[in-house]
């Protein structure tokens, strides 16, 4: 034996420096804002061109799916090639792109080695400005679509975030519908929708273009500028969705799934949007109720009462209210269990807060975990986008890290008390009804109401 | 030439302790992170009948605490110091890993070799029973609860004979769990968690001296155990399955599926590269030929992918997962898919040429995660007792020629080597 110190942590050695690699400005072609950050890390480039005129809360009512089905349709090949001839271009080049919808943009981005970043923004931009989409495409890509609204319908995760969403909303709202539309809304889609839509909102007015990786501002900025030169037009960002929700109290809601042999559970009502003053102190907040291994909700079922693989409290940081949503997946037999003590865990941290303990290492938590979330070109292209999305300051960039360092235990409980409401807890109970309705009455949350799969 | 040919060239230390464990250290200042990982040389496939899941439960069991170390100090500590941690149990290794801010390498170090030295003295019943329970609820949640989530204990039926190691899931039967008891748990720690078979990697902001000083600190004075007995069990078994078999499972599943799991050389083997360039044609991304014809041609299928998994006993798996519509019949889209596997045979030098340049493309961009890179040169040194392997990839990527891609794909794509299991949905079109 050598006698090391076993007792304790050890020390820790001198904390290293971490700065948030800087964000250079720019302007290309019709005053597209341009985000370069130069990661010379690895010889990779990460290109998104983010369209906030194209997030889904653009479609109309009854279009659900609408910008999500034609940003999946950029795949099947654009006015100069086919579908097969894009991938194919841009296999050649190493390059991997995805094109997808969220609520508030549509994102399409693009990883390529270093030195061929351009030509994979340029077929990028080919997808985008100039989509073909072939009426067999459009079609695939509409029954591929269809074909997942089946498949989220006989999972149960899935379900229970569809079902929620549509229990915490009013109905009219947006997010009570699904981000990727209905079986409905996309049957009433077609080829004439997707091309107006791109033709519409695939617009430069509203558009930005983040490049992260291996690469030089200035020559970013010719590159872009070249590629995107002609490109013109403005698509109107939507207003943020109010996010009203639908019930006033509390109540159970089981969606019947015979023969399940465990329950996922919901709990939550309409959250926050991502734009709030108190954002750093709900994130802290949450933390501790939900957001780790080590918060309040993991170690009371999991740990404690072996209830479940693990549970997590979330908030949907959108433009408007996303859901706040605490989720878990339970043996069947200790559903109504499960429920109450997920209730009371929340009831008592509305009620009594943090302890000072707990806000520290939720803090020193989130701080030391930042440049982790950086670590990739990827990473750092999406948190980059999603200042362009919120219009967040730059300082949300460089200071976020020390904003989570300041918070004390009284902001983030009255962050809590302002954005978690357990008065108005929804309940939503993905299971068999037969097994698990009459412990659930049993509780006192409320009216437990049994709703078909 | 392209940036991601020119080799990889990261500096990559290497020392063994006394004790036999073997530790790499892989220096990288650029982030102000660490990447520790361990490997022991333990999974699923060292499971004795009876006692199948064995290892995922212990798995679970490392983080309930050692001897100077709390229930769920583990994840308390990590967390406080703003890491991020977990384990995984895979048929052949068992790993842990934690990615720290990098002043705190001493206190990863702490951990990991206070469960390795101090694990079994922290046991307790309520533990292991309160684990079982979340493992079970694991299982619920993964596997019988999801649909298709019985595919793989179905296809490793197929593929493997019954006195083989893959033959059993790692998740294992909930019955064998049943019996595990704390005198199991205190075997396996003896047996397999011992320093001559475990491999610990840093990757990050601390240099190579630092790492093996640290190393030689905390792990230095474990003392180092038997070696680790052979794989229970046949392992060698013969090159393919030699037919084709197939299990029909009806299913509240929402879309007709094919799980087809092709037995392949095992990943030490010098054709991998070849066979796992044939899976990228076949089955990867938009340009593969799965997409193309049954996807994008043919239209009857909704999703199709295909990959080649690194596994050493004795042989591996090519997996391909083949999703239909509803109004898909299983039979033909079978067929759909086999006529694309004898195709293979056929593959051209400009798909090979292709194939190359993304694997290249996507093998340095997977490389950004210190975690991933600790992660593969855990694996390198335990596989090949090479972590230097990291840095031939590219070179060995390149190196495959289209000839080597039709040889492994007329050897193992063939009719004698084809095992499905194929999902109908219940009530629904045939």
């Amino acid at each position: 034996m050598n006698g090391v110190d076993r007792s304790g942590p050890p020390p820790a050695g001198p904390l290293r420096p971490f700065r948030a690699p800087p964000i250079e400005r720019r302007v290309v072609a019709a005053d597209i804002p341009l985000f370069v950050v130069r990661i010379p890390r690895l010889p990779v480039v990460t290109a998104a061109l983010v369209l906030r005129g194209a997030g889904e809360t653009a479609a109309a009512p009854g279009e659900e799916g609408r910008a999500s089905l034609t940003a999946d349709a950029l795949d099947g090949g654009t006015k100069r090639r086919s579908g097969t001839a894009l991938a194919e271009a841009l296999e050649a080049v190493g390059a991997d792109a995805s094109v997808s919808a969220g609520w508030d943009s549509t994102t399409a981005s693009v990883s390529s080695p270093a030195d061929r970043w351009g030509e994979g923004l340029d077929l990028l931009a080919e997808m985008v400005l100039a989509p073909g989409f072939p009426a067999d495409e459009v079609d695939r890509s509409r029954d591929q679509a269809l074909a997942r609204v089946q498949q989220r319908s006989k999972d149960p995760s899935a379900l229970a975030a569809d079902r929620s969403a549509a229990l915490f909303y009013a109905d009219g709202e947006r997010y009570a519908r699904p981000l990727q539309g209905t079986d409905e809304s996309l049957r009433a889609l077609d080829r004439g929708s997707l091309a107006s839509w791109a033709e519409a909102r695939y617009r430069p007015g509203s558009a930005g273009l983040v490049v992260v990786g291996d690469v030089d501002a200035d020559e970013v900025e010719r590159v872009a500028g070249s590629i995107l030169a002609g490109w013109e037009g403005a698509a109107p960002v939507p207003p943020a969705p109010l996010g009203r929700g639908r019930f006033p109290d509390r109540g159970v809601h089981v969606i019947h799934r015979p023969g399940s042999v465990q329950s996922e559970l919901r709990l939550g009502h309409p959250g926050a949007a991502r734009g709030i003053p108190d954002h750093a102190e709900l994130v802290v907040a949450n933390s501790i109720l939900g957001g780790t291994f080590g918060s309040r909700l993991n170690m009371n079922l999991r740990e404690t009462r072996g209830f479940t693989y693990g549970v997590r409290s979330n908030f949907a940081f959108r433009r408007g209210p996303g859901p706040f949503t605490v989720s878990t997946a339970v043996d069947t037999a200790v559903t109504a269990e499960a429920v109450s003590e997920a209730v009371k865990e929340v009831e008592r941290y509305h009620r009594d807060g943090p302890t000072d303990d707990e806000v520290r290492s939720a803090r020193d938590y989130i701080a030391g975990v930042f440049p982790l979330r950086l670590e990739t070109t990827g990473r750092v292209a999406g948190r980059v986008s999603e200042l362009f999305v919120h219009e967040l300051p730059d300082d949300d960039w460089t200071e976020l890290r020390e904003r989570i360092r300041g918070v004390e235990r009284a902001a983030a409980h009255t962050a809590i008390r302002r954005h978690v409401h357990p008065e108005r807890l929804t309940v939503v109970v993905v299971g068999d009804a037969d097994a698990v309705s009459g412990d659930l009455e049993a509780l006192d949350l409320g009216p437990v109401t049994v709703h078909d799969r | 030439m392209s940036g991601v040919d020119e080799g990889l060239g990261f500096p990559i230390h290497r020392t063994t302790l006394s004790n036999g464990l073997r530790v790499v250290a892989a220096p990288d200042p650029s982030f102000p992170v660490v990447a520790i990982n361990l490997w022991y040389g333990v999974g699923s496939k060292d499971e004795r009948p009876g006692r199948t899941g064995f290892a995922h439960l212990f798995e679970h069991m490392m983080f309930q605490g050692s001897a100077h170390v709390s229930k769920n100090g583990h994840f308390e500590h990590v967390e406080r110091a703003g890491g991020s941690l977990n384990g995984s149990t895979w048929f052949d290794r068992t790993n842990y890993y934690e990615t720290l801010p990098a002043h705190q390498l001493d206190l990863g170090l702490w951990l990991e070799s206070d469960r390795m030295g101090f694990m079994v003295e922290a046991m307790t019943q309520e533990k292991l029973d309160n684990q079982r329970d979340v493992v079970k609820n694991e299982k619920r949640q993964r596997y019988d609860n999801q649909p298709y989530g019985d595919w793989d204990e179905h296809l490793q039926q197929l593929m493997w004979p019954s006195d083989h190691p893959y033959h059993h899931t790692v998740i294992g039967s909930m019955e064998d769990l049943d019996a595990a008891s704390l005198d199991d748990v205190a075997a396996f720690f003896r047996t397999y968690y011992v320093p001559n078979n475990a491999v610990l990697t840093v990757a990050g902001d601390a240099p190579p001296e630092a790492v093996f000083a640290a190393a030689e600190r905390w792990f230095g004075e474990l003392p180092r155990g038997e070696d680790p007995p052979p794989v229970p069990g046949r392992v060698d078994v013969g090159a393919v399955i030699g037919s084709t078999r197939r299990t029909d499972l009806d299913r509240d599943v929402p879309l007709p599926r094919l799980v087809v799991g092709l037995r392949i050389p095992p990943f030490t083997d010098p054709r991998f590269e070849a066979v796992d360039l044939a899976a990228q044609i076949l089955g990867q991304g938009r340009g593969s030929r799965l997409y193309r014809s049954l996807v994008r041609e043919q239209r009857i299928a909704r999703t199709a992918s295909a990959f080649a998994l690194p596994l050493t006993a004795g042989g591996s798996t090519l997996l391909v997962f083949v999703t239909g519509y509803p109004e898909t019949d299983l039979d033909a889209l079978q067929a759909a898919l086999f006529a694309e596997f004898d195709a293979m045979a056929e593959v051209t030098d400009a798909e090979v040429e292709r194939a190359r340049v993304l694997a290249a493309a996507r093998e340095v961009r997977s490389l950004e995660s210190m975690a991933h890179r600790a992660d593969l040169l855990s694996m390198y040194t335990t596989i090949f007792d090479d972590p230097g392997r990291l840095n031939t990839t590219l070179s060995r990527i390149d190196a495959v020629r289209t000839e080597q891609v039709r040889a492994v794909a007329r050897d193992f794509l063939g009719a004698d080597n084809r095992a499905v299991v194929a999902y109908r949905p219940e009530g629904g079109a045939r």
